[in-house]
């Protein structure tokens, strides 16, 4: 354990630039997976109500005009 | 007054009245309201005139003008205490600019304060009696023994704190972030004004060698479905000769349908299509005669007329916008 963190701190938390690249390496990671997480979460606490549920109802067959 | 020894005696009454009034020399005779008492050491017998009781106690009583004084031993001084104004003496302490003079202002023994010449009270030093306070709650648990080396878990202690700055850095910037997008994509057009932007056009409704117009975002939109007549014609065409250099395949992205935007690039009039002297279009406000892939040959406008962004989404359809 202390050898992990030993490697761990000097490989990214010990020079400010490394921490700050680590800091947006793992922001690109963190918001791919939130986002992931929080959009399955509402898909699922929506169920039936989504447009993608109701679409077939208000289907509308549109046929583009020449109005020129 | 052989029993008023002044040493032994404890009551004595001074001698307001003189001799005046029966003498009596007995204690037992006085009466208890007569406490009055003062009493002088080392007085002459003969020169004051002592009277121990009086017989009307009664009429002696508006003379008798007590000056009570208690007397603690008959060794101590009668009389009212001399207060004798002493000097107050004040430590300023020394300036404090040296070691050597820091060393004078520390108090290197138990403080004292004399409040009277017999009263003395120290002062207590808190430390004595307070207890000093758990901390080990607060400790990290790497040095929670106070033996233990905080430089071999310094990397693990500093790994963990980083790691907390980190993951609100983290959430940081992902809060920055969207709060940035946020704020850009409002200053884009929004999602409706957008789906109206764009026009959908099924190009099977659409016969070989017809030019069909839409309205697309206030203005006329050309679709010419082209023959292989006429695209190679216009593949032919030598650049260098045109006022507007331009090939072909560089205005149509599917060599039989050709998109336009129906404004003249002379003065804006929308040009006729399949007319003028190149088989394309004709604009009839000033003459200006356009190819079948919309470019100018004759006339007085200065441009091709304007390709649209556009694509295919799948075989039969285009989408204009």
């Amino acid at each position: 354990m202390a050898g992990f963190s030993t490697t761990v701190y000097n490989a990214l938390f010990k020079r400010t630039s490394t921490f700050a690249l680590t800091v947006a390496v793992s922001a690109f990671f963190f918001e791919r997976t939130f986002e992931l997480i929080s959009e399955s979460m509402f898909n699922s606490m929506n169920k039936g109500k989504l447009w993608k549920d109701i679409k077939h109802k208000n289907q509308l067959n549109v046929k583009w005009v020449n109005i020129w | 007054m052989h029993f008023c020894n002044y040493l032994e005696c404890k009551i004595f009454i001074i001698p307001l009245l003189g001799s005046r009034g029966t003498t009596l020399t007995s204690r037992s005779f006085r009466p208890p309201y007569l406490r009055v008492v003062s009493w002088q050491r080392k007085i002459p017998n003969k020169s004051v005139k002592m009277l121990s009781i009086i017989s009307k106690s009664t009429n002696l009583a508006p003379y008798l003008k007590a000056s009570a004084q208690v007397a603690a031993t008959q060794l101590k001084s009668a009389g009212p205490p001399a207060l004798v104004e002493a000097e107050k003496i004040i430590s300023q302490g020394a300036q404090v600019l040296t070691a050597y003079s820091w060393n004078q202002v520390l108090p290197k023994s138990p403080l004292s304060v004399t409040s009277s010449p017999t009263a003395t009270s120290q002062v207590r030093y808190a430390h004595t009696d307070i207890q000093v306070p758990d901390f080990s709650k607060y400790r990290r648990n790497d040095v929670k023994d106070t033996h233990a080396i905080a430089k071999e878990s310094t990397d693990s202690r500093q790994s963990f704190t980083y790691l907390v700055v980190g993951a609100g850095a983290v959430g940081a910037a992902y809060a920055a972030k969207a709060v940035v997008t946020q704020f850009v994509s409002s200053m884009s057009a929004s999602a409706d004004v957008l789906a109206l932007a764009k026009i959908e056009i099924k190009l099977s409704d659409i016969p070989e060698g017809k030019n069909v117009t839409f309205k697309w975002r206030g203005k006329p939109l050309f679709i010419r479905h082209r023959t292989a007549d006429e695209i190679s014609t216009e593949r032919s065409v030598d650049v260098s000769t045109l006022r507007d250099p331009q090939h072909d395949s560089d205005r149509a992205q599917k060599p039989e349908w050709l998109v336009l935007i129906g404004v003249c690039t002379h003065l804006g009039c929308v040009p006729i299509a399949n007319s003028g002297d190149f088989g394309g279009y004709y604009c009839p406000c000033h003459g200006s005669h356009y190819d079948a892939s919309g470019r100018i040959r004759k006339g007085p406008a200065p441009l091709n007329l304007e390709i649209p962004p556009y694509e295919f989404p799948d075989e039969n359809l285009l989408v204009v916008g």
